[in-house]
């Protein structure tokens, strides 16, 4: 038994250093491919019945995978971003914007950035999961979960 | 005659359920809009829409609605 300790002690020792090493501390190493966000994108699409559109985007705000016209996400999406980070004294997090026509969300993780325009009463929380999860995905170079 | 139990039963719980759906519809009549910002403590923070921030928001919330456009088909 004392053996056994001792090497379990070890065990941990050595792949807990090797869990540290794989963590990412808030920006993705890998460049993201434009297919991995494609799929991703199409995956949020395929989990959420209210959605009409969304975009992924890296950490120059550039598009990494849109619904329809790219030049159009990326600007929308930076003065989007820019108006909830200047709103407050520190850059958000997500935010959920509901209008009249429709709601917008917008979640941040691993220097990606993932932005979804729904239908109005969309079941927030889900949809802002399903978010963070393919970002998460994303950020840790993951296979598309299809 | 008094009415089965399970008569009771299913009644008490459709009255339920017209409770709860009466109380949907008077929340979607009756919800503003809104723009909500979350930090990464945890904390969030609500924006009247007329305030400076919050008719940013919503007007760049339109915008992408806009390019977003509707829903597509099944």
């Amino acid at each position: 038994m004392q053996i056994a300790t001792t090497v379990i002690q070890e065990a941990r020792a050595r792949d807990t250093l090797g869990i540290l090493a794989e963590m990412t501390d808030g920006e993705t190493d890998a460049a993201v491919s434009a297919d991995s966000a494609a799929g991703a994108l199409a995956y949020l699409t395929e989990m959420s019945p209210d959605l009409r559109g969304g975009a992924i985007l890296d950490s120059e705000g550039a598009v990494l995978a849109a619904s329809g016209r790219p030049e159009r996400w990326r600007e929308d999406a930076a003065a989007l971003l820019a108006a909830a980070d200047g709103a407050g004294d520190e850059p958000v997090e997500q935010l959920h914007v509901a209008t009249e026509q429709g709601e917008v969300f917008a979640t941040r993780h691993g220097g990606l950035t993932a932005l979804a325009v729904t239908d109005r009463f969309a079941l927030a929380s889900l949809l802002l999961f399903d978010m963070r999860a393919i970002l998460h995905d994303l950020a840790r170079g993951a296979p598309n979960a299809t | 005659m008094p009415p089965k139990p399970h008569r009771v039963l299913l009644d008490r719980v459709s009255a339920y359920a017209d409770e709860a759906a009466a109380y949907v519809r008077r929340r979607r009549v009756a919800r503003k809009p809104f723009a909500r910002l979350y930090y990464p403590e945890g904390r969030a923070a609500d924006h009247a829409a007329d305030s400076r921030a919050g008719a940013e928001l919503f007007v760049a919330a339109g915008r992408l609605i806009e390019v977003a456009g509707k829903r597509p088909k099944p």
